[in-house]
Order: C-alpha cells, then sequence, then structure tokens
C-alpha cells in the first residue's frame, strides 16, 4: 500500500499536481482523475503528525502543516488509490490540487470495502488503459499477452484462456458480480470470453490458482471481466464516450459509443458497438480465415434510492455472424446472446457490516455453427442448432471485525444445454435430411456457500477461505442413431451428485520497507462439465477421435502451493518472482473405446475415446515481473514465464495407415496445450509532459518441445515479433493509440493455435499489422 | 478541435448504423435443357421446400427455368432423371447470372442427375 501511494504520488507529480501554501497550514482541493469531479468525505491525514481532516463537499481541505519538512501528507477514500505527496518548502506557499485515480474494481467488494487492498492470492490486473490500447479484438488474444496465460486458438474469435496450464472448465470465467455463460458450440467456439465485447471492458482481474474461492468453484484460477457500470453525480450529468479503431492487413474496424449519466438517485448508460474484421496475411504472405462480424447493445439503470443502496439493471444483446473457424469442421454462422442481469450493493449498514452484494443473472446464447464453407459440404451440409443457458445468483455479506473481516454468501448456477444437429444429404434424391441430438436436455445445478477470512498486521497478512458445493446433473438419454435408425450408441444412466470441499489459505509476510514474502496453498475441486459427461460421439477433443462423455466422472481435484517474492523500490522499480507447484488428482484425460463397443461417427477420426478420471498429474512454473520506477522519463518493464505439466502415466495408441493398431504406455507424458516458455520486454519513452509516449515491445518465444505424445502434438518452433506502440493525449477529450505489430512481418504461429482443419498445415498469426484507435471522452 | 471531435463521432455513428446494413440476397437461377422427351425435376424454392415437376420439351434445344431469391448460405437443389433411353440432361444452378454448379447426362435412365451446393458468401 506504502509503495503503490509512493508510485501514485510520483504519477500524480508528473500530471501536475500544483502546489501552494499557507504560513502553518496547507490546504487545497481533491478532485477525481477521471472527471474532474470534486471528491468529498476524503481522509487527509499529515504522516509526521498523525493529525487528520477530511475534506468537504467542494472537494477542498486544510490541515495543520506542523514543524517537520518535507511534509507527508496521505489521501485516503474508500474509492480510490490511497495517495502520499510531498510538500517541501517552497511547496508549502501554493494550494496542492490533488487528483485522485478511481479504484479499479470499481464496487468490488473486499478491495474496496475492507481497507485490505493487496490481495494475499496470486492476481494480476489489467486495467483499462492497455484494453483501450490494444489492436486485439477478442479478450482470449489479448490475454496472451499476460504472463502464464496462454489462448487456444481455433479461428477468428473465442480464443480459449489457459491460465498455468490449466483451460476450459478448470477455469471459472466470470461477468462483473458473478454473471457466467455457459458458450453453445461443443468445440468451445463461444467460450465465455467469446460473448463480451473487449471494447466494453474496464479491467480484466486473474486469480491464479486455487484460492479466490469467494468467486465459486476456483480450480486452476478465476478470471473477471468487469465492465463499466453506470455512475451517480452529486447533479446530473451526461457523458459520452466512443471507440473507433481500424487496421490494415487484418482489415477491419471496432466502433463503440456509450451514452451514460445520472444524479444522485439514477444512473444509466446505453452502449452499441459493432466490429468487423477479414481475412489476414500471415508472415509469409498466405491468407488466412479469420473473418468475424460481431455487434451489441447494452442498457443499464441503477437506482440509489438511499445513499449507500444501490440497485443496479442491465441487458445485454450480443450477436456473431459468419465467424470464421478454419480450425473446426464447422464455422460460426450465427451467434445471438442475451444477458439479463440484477446487481444490489449495500454498503450502509453501520460499522458491523462493510457491505451485502448480491447478483441475479441468466444469459442465453443461441448459437448456429455448419459446414457450408468445408468441401464436405459439397454433399452433405451439416449445421448444428444449440440453446445453452445459465441462470444464477450469488449473495456475499462482509463483515467488519476491525482489523480483519469476514467474508461469507453462497451462489448459485443452473446450466442447461439442448440441441441438434442436422444433417442434409443434397446430394441425394429427395434430399434426406437426418437429426442427431448434440446435448439432449443436459443440466447441471450448483449450488456452494463459502466464507474468506482476512486480516492484517503491520507484519503480516492473512487470507483464509474455504467453499463447500453442492452438484447435480442429468440429461435425457445420450444417444446416438445411425442413418438407418438403429442406436449405435446409448447411455441412460446420466445422473450424478457430488459434494465437493475447497479451501485455501495465504499469507503475506512484509519483511522490511522494500521486501515482502508470500505463501499462499490450496485445494480447489470442480466437478465435471458438460461436455465431459454428455457429449456424445463429436470430435471435440485436441486429437482426432470421436469423444463420449461419462456422467460418472469423478470431480477433479488440484491441489496447489506458491511462494511469492516482491521487492519494490522508488529508485530500483518493482519485482515479482513466484514459482508454484500443482498436484491434481482425478485428473480429467480420455482413453479409447474398443470399435467393437462403439463405433465412430465422424468421417476420418482414428476411433473414440471416453473420458475418465487419471490418478494424478503434476503442473509447476514461475512467473517473473520487474517493471522500472515511474519518475523517470521512460519506463520498462520485463515479464518471463513457464509452465510445464506431467501425466506419470499416459496412453499412447499406435497408428499405421490411418488405424489405431496397438497402444503402449508412456511415462512421465508432457500434459497437452501448454505455452512454452516465453519473455517480453517493453519500453517506452514519454515526451511532452507523458502527453506522447513512443514504445517498442519485444515478445520472444521458445521452441515447445514439451509435447504429449498420448495426443499426437506436435514441437512448435519459436519465435520472436516487435511491435511499435504509439500513445498520444491530445486532451482530455481525445487519445489515440496506435502501432505497427509484427513490425518485421515475421511468420509464426502460438504453440496452442490448432492445425486447419482435415490437414497438419499450422494456424498462422496475422503479419505485419498498422492500427489506430481512437478514445473519445465528452 | 470541437470540429476533429464532431466529425470522429459522426463516423463512429455511421460506422455503427451501418451494422444494421445487411442485404446478402442473391439470384438463385435453375435450368434444365438437353432433354428430348418428358423428364422430371425436384428443386428447393425459396421456402425451403421441394418441388416436384414433369417437364415435357418440344427439343433438346427447349429450356425450363426457374428463377428464386435466396440469402448467402442457403441450400440451393436441382436434380432430375428422364426415362427414354436416347434421351439426356443437363443442370445448371446460376447466382446472380453465373454458372455456380453444373452437370449432364446422356442415356442414363437409372441415376438421378443432381447439382447442388449452398450459396456462397462473400
Amino acid at each position: 500500500m506504502k509503495t503503490q501511494g509512493f508510485l501514485l504520488s510520483l504519477i500524480c507529480l508528473f500530471t501536475g499536481v500544483q502546489l501552494l501554501a499557507q504560513s502553518g497550514s496547507i490546504s487545497g482541493k481533491i478532485t477525481d482523475q477521471g472527471n474532474g469531479q470534486p471528491i468529498s468525505l476524503v481522509t487527509v491525514k499529515n504522516i509526521q503528525t498523525g493529525e487528520t481532516t477530511t475534506s468537504g463537499k467542494s472537494g477542498l481541505f486544510r490541515l495543520n502543516a506542523g514543524d517537520k519538512l518535507p511534509l507527508v501528507i496521505e489521501f485516503s477514500h474508500l474509492g480510490f488509490d490511497t495517495l502520499r505527496v510531498s510538500v517541501d518548502k517552497d511547496g508549502l506557499s501554493i494550494p496542492l490540487t490533488i487528483n485522485m485515480i478511481e479504484k479499479q474494481t470499481q464496487l468490488s467488494e473486499v478491495e474496496v470495502f475492507s481497507d485490505l487492498k493487496k490481495s494475499q492470492y496470486p492476481v494480476l490486473h489489467v486495467g483499462i488503459t492497455p484494453l483501450e490500447r490494444t489492436p486485439q479484438q477478442d479478450i482470449g488474444k489479448f490475454l496472451r499477452s499476460e504472463p502464464n496465460v496462454g489462448g487456444i486458438r481455433k479461428g477468428a474469435l473465442g480464443i480459449d484462456p489457459v491460465i498455468r496450464g490449466f483451460k476450459y472448465s478448470q477455469l471459472n470465467v466470470q461477468l462483473n458480480g458473478g454473471t457466467k455463460i455457459e458458450g453453445g458450440c461443443p468445440n468451445r467456439m463461444d467460450p465465455a470470453t467469446a460473448h463480451v465485447d473487449i471494447n466494453d471492458l474496464k479491467n480484466i482481474a486473474i486469480y491464479k490458482g486455487p484460492y479466490a474461492l469467494k468467486y465459486g468453484p476456483a480450480f486452476g484460477g478465476v478470471l473477471r471481466l468487469i465492465t463499466s457500470e453506470p455512475e451517480f453525480y452529486e447533479t446530473y450529468q451526461t457523458k459520452v464516450s466512443m471507440i473507433v479503431g481500424g487496421q490494415t492487413n487484418y482489415k477491419g474496424f471496432k466502433s463503440r459509443i456509450r451514452v451514460s449519466g445520472g444524479n444522485e438517485l439514477l444512473a444509466y448508460s446505453f452502449s452499441a458497438n459493432w466490429n468487423k474484421y477479414g481475412d489476414y496475411k500471415a508472415g509469409n504472405g498466405d491468407v488466412m480465415q479469420g473473418a468475424s462480424n460481431t455487434s451489441m447493445i447494452k442498457g443499464q439503470i441503477g437506482v440509489q434510492p438511499l445513499k449507500g443502496q444501490k440497485f443496479f439493471l442491465s441487458y445485454d444483446k450480443s450477436q456473431g455472424r459468419n465467424v470464421d473457424f478454419p480450425t473446426l469442421p464447422m464455422d460460426e454462422r450465427s451467434d445471438d446472446t442475451e444477458i439479463y442481469d440484477f446487481n444490489y450493493l449495500g454498503t450502509s449498514f453501520g460499522t458491523g457490516i462493510n457491505f451485502i452484494r448480491a447478483n441475479v443473472y441468466k444469459s442465453d446464447v443461441h448459437h448456429i455453427m455448419d459446414n457450408k464453407l468445408r468441401p464436405f459440404s459439397d454433399t452433405v451440409v451439416a449445421i448444428s442448432d444449440i440453446t445453452a443457458t445459465n441462470t444464477g445468483g450469488r449473495i456475499a455479506i462482509n463483515f467488519n471485525l476491525g482489523k480483519s473481516v469476514i467474508e461469507a454468501g453462497s451462489s448459485y448456477e443452473s446450466i442447461t444445454k439442448d440441441g441438434n444437429r442436422f444433417k442434409t444429404m443434397i446430394m441425394q434424391p429427395n434430399m434426406p435430411t437426418f437429426t442427431e441430438e448434440l446435448w439432449n436436455n443436459a443440466l447441471i445445478n450448483n449450488l456452494g456457500f463459502f466464507a474468506e477470512y482476512q486480516a492484517t498486521s503491520s507484519k503480516i497478512d492473512w487470507v483464509a477461505s474455504v467453499r463447500l458445493d453442492f452438484n447435480q446433473a442429468n440429461s435425457d438419454p445420450m444417444v446416438r442413431y445411425a442413418p438407418t435408425g438403429d442406436p449405435v450408441f446409448l447411455d441412460a444412466d446420466t445422473k450424478s451428485n457430488y459434494t465437493n470441499f475447497s479451501f485455501s489459505g495465504g499469507m503475506t509476510w512484509h519483511i522490511n520497507k522494500f521486501n515482502k514474502f508470500g505463501i499462499a496453498l490450496g485445494k480447489g475441486v470442480r466437478s465435471p462439465d458438460m461436455t465431459e459427461r454428455f457429449i456424445t460421439l463429436l470430435p471435440v477433443g485436441y486429437d482426432n477421435y470421436d469423444y463420449v462423455g461419462n456422467p460418472k466422472l469423478k470431480p477433479e481435484e488440484n491441489h496447489e502451493i506458491e511462494f511469492d517474492w516482491g521487492y519494490q523500490h522508488s529508485r530500483w522499480g518493482n519485482l515479482q518472482a513466484g514459482i508454484f507447484f500443482s498436484f491434481v488428482t482425478n485428473y480429467i484425460s480420455a482413453v479409447m473405446v474398443p470399435p467393437s463397443e462403439i463405433k465412430p461417427q465422424t468421417k476420418g477420426v482414428l476411433g473414440v475415446k471416453r473420458f475418465i478420471n487419471v490418478d494424478k498429474a503434476y503442473l509447476t512454473g514461475f512467473e517473473f515481473v520487474y517493471s522500472t520506477p515511474e519518475k523517470l522519463k521512460w519506463d520498462a518493464s520485463l515479464t518471463a514465464a513457464y509452465t510445464t505439466g506431467i501425466n506419470p502415466e499416459a496412453t499412447h495408441y499406435i497408428i499405421e495407415n490411418g488405424q489405431v493398431t496397438g497402444e503402449e504406455t508412456i511415462k512421465n507424458d508432457p500434459l497437452p496445450e501448454i505455452p512454452p516458455l516465453e519473455a517480453t520486454v517493453s519500453f517506452n519513452y514519454h515526451l511532452m509532459k507523458r502527453r506522447l509516449s513512443p514504445g517498442v515491445k519485444v515478445r520472444v518465444v521458445a521452441e515447445q518441445n514439451q509435447i504429449s505424445k498420448a495426443y499426437y502434438e506436435t514441437s512448435t518452433p519459436g519465435f520472436t515479433t516487435v511491435e511499435f506502440m504509439l500513445a498520444y493525449t491530445y486532451s482530455k477529450n481525445l487519445k489515440v493509440y496506435g502501432g505497427i505489430s509484427n513490425l518485421f512481418n515475421t511468420n509464426y504461429y502460438e504453440h496452442l493455435n490448432r492445425r486447419i482443419v482435415g490437414s497438419s498445415a499450422p494456424y498462422l498469426e496475422p503479419g505485419r499489422v498498422c492500427y489506430l484507435n481512437l478514445i473519445i471522452s465528452l | 478541435m470541437k470540429l476533429i471531435i464532431k466529425t470522429l463521432s459522426i463516423v463512429t455513428l455511421l460506422i455503427l448504423f451501418g451494422a444494421c446494413n445487411d442485404l446478402t440476397q442473391k439470384k438463385v437461377t435453375y435450368k434444365a435443357t438437353g432433354a428430348v422427351s418428358e423428364f422430371t425435376l425436384q428443386y428447393q424454392n425459396a421456402n425451403n421446400e421441394l418441388i416436384t415437376v414433369n417437364v415435357t420439351p418440344e427439343s433438346a434445344a427447349d429450356v425450363w427455368k426457374f428463377d428464386l431469391m435466396a440469402e448467402e448460405g442457403e441450400i440451393v437443389y436441382l436434380s432430375g432423371k428422364y426415362n427414354d433411353i436416347y434421351s439426356g440432361l443437363l443442370l445448371q444452378i446460376l447466382i446472380d447470372g453465373k454458372v455456380y454448379k453444373q452437370g449432364s447426362s446422356r442415356y442414363d435412365t437409372i441415376k438421378y442427375l443432381t447439382v447442388s451446393g449452398t450459396i456462397p458468401y462473400n
């Protein structure tokens, strides 16, 4: 907290703190850096004398200066980052103008309301600036630049996040207060992140590991996507903000307009987005399919009948059209998603309760895919039509116990999926059509109860969490018929019930002014997801097999421990380094089913695999982040991260002439789809009082040779890309971000990019792309 | 400055309004010719119904034709069969006047001649 406050004070000084003084006292005005509005009820403390005061309605304050110079004044407020300003003898002659920065996770519970701002768990916050700067049109693609975060890429959008080697439902992805979205595609072309527009985000919080249990079952990590909420103002105000961006090569544009406003009682916001991109050229000149067309409208209304009692209602409708997925058997033809969301936040309950937060939501995804751009559609046109819903809610009460807080509550979600695939034989007389059930009224309910305790002292901060989940699932019989009408697969025993207990604990030891040491450990348990339980003969895995679900799978358990060391120095910069080790039991994998038991139903696959639990798997890795002090005219950072995973005993099926001819046991087979070692170095130089900042970012990714033989994974060559960036603040109304990504037109692909369907050719990343984003605020 | 911001605002709004413009209809033409005697055709119309018609040409130069409007991605289907061993058939599907699929047969009264596909996306 102290160091962050000091850094913020440096930022404040860079952005133009004006100083003044009066004999024997110091005064000034405190405003919100984001909107220029005065901030009342800011606690202003003279660190030397301990004397405090609070700012008035107009943001004005006055405080005795004392005798010691330089003065150190601390400004603190629940909704803003704490700021420390040093005032020397000369500074006493002019009034202070203090610009405070709103906390990035507004209304984000403990971070705001308990004053225990620093999480004892490993958490990575991504603020709005990098989100505004990025040319990326997909959240998953954007996240790939964060340390130890990768993304499985199958098409233009919907890159599926991978955090420390954990992926799919091993990660808990949620929106704002806990809203969850269930994608429709069995091949995950539309994971939860695909249903949220990156331009709508103001913050992303990545909680690594099975620790942040209050946000739901946390197995490998929690990804919280925070969008802008309507704001209440003392007097009525209207704000308009716009984003318009375009780029070459991966030709396309993004656009967004948001109108918001309100007064003390009411707040509203309405926004509309449209993004459209075409195919692109890779570094070697090959044209890659990558077109997409997405749009969204959103409306939010907030009511504050009493100070500290806020209610928000929002409706979000997004759609995707003709999104290319060249690595999958189908493309997204249309996706229509609606999200209904109700949020309550109460903060005025006296000293015993910091806040109560409640959230009720429903997300409804209607997803249609087809194979019309695949050669196979010359004879069979296949269309899949799927509806997926996620309905749920969460309530949390945060109790104030003096130097500690307890947050307790409950969350519930109900996931349903239903849908068919229609196959039309367009070269046969009478054009016969066959219907196959992809999901057959599948249902998963999860009711959870959680409690988290946080305590702080001068040397050590503690945290401990527990979570109990009751998980229940069922489906109509899983069945697949042959064109003749005979069943080729039937499993009617689809019910399962699990009770999962998870816990975590952590502490941070503030060794001295500069060093701190953290340790966290936890056990996160997750029940199997829809695909693992109920998928019926579809090629949904990394390898070329049809998969069948297993309703009797046991929950997967992740036991993780990690150690972190942090060093913060105003002169030498900030350094964070950590290592983790994860021991997964009941790891969900798959084994081949003999053809005599189930025959594959997809043309060209090698056989059928069924999901099973294997005893154990291990993952381990490290993260390293260094950044220079911000007081310099330039800044630089270095990040590096690596994860490796091992399955101690895997089965490899031997293929000869397209047929499985045998099997062998592989000892210590690497887990599939884990990103290789990578490092990023960035450098920015600040000109014109930081209004103009050119920069360069170099990303070096090592060759990935840790590949799974059991999943027929192939190694990936290393690569280096260079990005040139330029940020220019013309005025408070207009910011310009531009740059050239992949400056040297390197031909490359990420290890987690899938192969073009029907071939072994990689799905290459874009070559050189010039981009420009304009951010307008009125 | 105000002019720049106004201009950019209008550009943003125009782009967003552009999202509403989604005209992707194509003119599809089914053609059948080359038969010297009665033949049966089956085709998919604009309502996605399969229609069967019997056609009796006066000569091999006669052309049977049917037009419809269809969206990108929709299935187009034309299938024909003749019973006269001395006859033949040429079937074509045109999209916006250009041949998209075609097929022909002669002296084959056993198999259906079928041309089909989906209207390509731009």
